[in-house]
């Protein structure tokens, strides 16, 4: 392994949750949870070494991963060459912790995509300001979207 | 709490549930990190590749198949290979904007206003390509028909039609859906942006 693939690599360890949580958000099964995430991971890896640490790394992550589950071709399927490895599936398991993130995740699947990814980087307690940066709108109309998007959540728990 | 609030504070308390769950994992193997290294072209781009290559590759395959095979005249061959080139040519335009390696570094607006414009380029591109289709079947049944006769350019004939119809209802479909699928995201841009304008 050369230094930029050992740096890549310790960079991916460090921030897996981050990049799996974007992909869990934007995906309906845990096979489609593993092809984002590999997809991320080529894109990661294509941008690394340009990557020049003018913005912070896990706002360049965030970019990258939601970019690519926002406008990735679906139709289009890789083969999972290698598996995720979890002990556990968010989809599936029925325990009362998984309960509660899977009733967060069909709340986020019901918003558009962008709004889904204002409500997540504000979930992961981003900033107004960084919140902006990474989707390209003023920090002021971020929370103007995010009172929206909480009145839809609010008009989806009266439904 | 107040019950403005109580959802968004709500979906953090479950979000943390999440993170708990997820830092107890493994999640990535080496495995996987060094394939991502490797896996620099994605399906998208290894898709339009194939397309492009199989445009240029006509080029002199039209030749042999149309030409000495086929006996059809050089003018034939030279306004296909054109179209193929022309095909090609479009592809690249579609790949170029889509697999630029800085794209997915843009913010989501930036990024996705491209990629939809691009998708949109590539949809509507049938609206060219099924029309000349047809144009190019209907001189290529003609001089079939000059060279070989009825017998074998009805063979030509029904098969080119029945072929070419199924093809445009499944081209046209999924032309459909796809500028549907990307003039929401656009006019999802729209929305999320007006209040900036």
């Amino acid at each position: 392994m050369t230094t930029l693939e050992r740096q890549f690599a310790q960079t991916v360890a460090e921030h897996k949750s981050t990049i799996y949580t974007v992909c869990y958000m934007f995906s309906q099964d845990a096979d489609e949870v593993n092809d984002l995430f590999q997809e991320v991971l080529v894109n990661l890896w294509k941008g690394f070494e340009s990557f020049e640490h003018r913005s912070d790394i896990r706002t360049w992550i965030y970019r990258v991963a939601l970019n690519t589950c926002i406008s990735l071709d679906r139709k289009k399927k890789r083969a999972a060459e290698v598996r995720l490895t979890m002990d556990i599936n968010l989809f599936e398991d029925r325990d009362e912790d998984t309960k509660q993130v899977d009733m967060l995740h069909k709340r986020i699947s019901k918003l558009q995509p962008f709004d889904r990814a204002i409500v997540l980087l504000w979930l992961e307690n981003l900033s107004y300001e960084e919140i902006g940066q990474i989707v390209g709108i003023t920090a002021k109309n971020v929370s103007v979207r995010l009172f929206r998007i909480r009145e839809q959540l609010k008009q989806m728990s009266n439904d | 709490m107040n019950n403005e609030n109580f959802d968004l504070e709500n979906m953090r308390q479950q979000m943390t549930t999440l993170k708990n769950k997820l830092n107890q994992q493994e999640i990535i193997s080496d495995r996987l990190v060094r394939r991502s290294m490797k896996n620099e072209v994605n399906t998208i781009a290894r898709r339009y590749y194939i397309i492009m290559a199989v445009g240029l590759f006509m080029v002199p395959y039209g030749y042999w198949c149309f030409v000495i095979l086929g006996g059809l005249s050089i003018f034939f061959w030279i306004v296909t290979s054109i179209f193929m080139l022309v095909c090609a040519g479009a592809t690249y335009y579609t790949l170029r904007k889509i697999n630029d390696p800085n794209m997915m570094n843009r913010n989501l607006v930036e990024a996705s206003r491209r990629v939809a414009s691009a998708k949109k380029f590539e949809a509507n591109w049938l609206f060219f390509g099924i029309p000349a289709v047809v144009v190019w079947f209907a001189w290529f049944m003609y001089e079939a028909y000059q060279i070989h006769g009825g017998a074998l350019s009805n063979g030509f004939f029904w098969g080119g039609c029945i072929g070419g119809i199924i093809g445009a209802i499944c081209g046209l479909s999924l032309n459909f859906r796809t500028q549907r699928q990307f003039q929401e995201i656009i006019d999802q841009i729209e929305d999320l942006t007006e209040y900036d304008k």
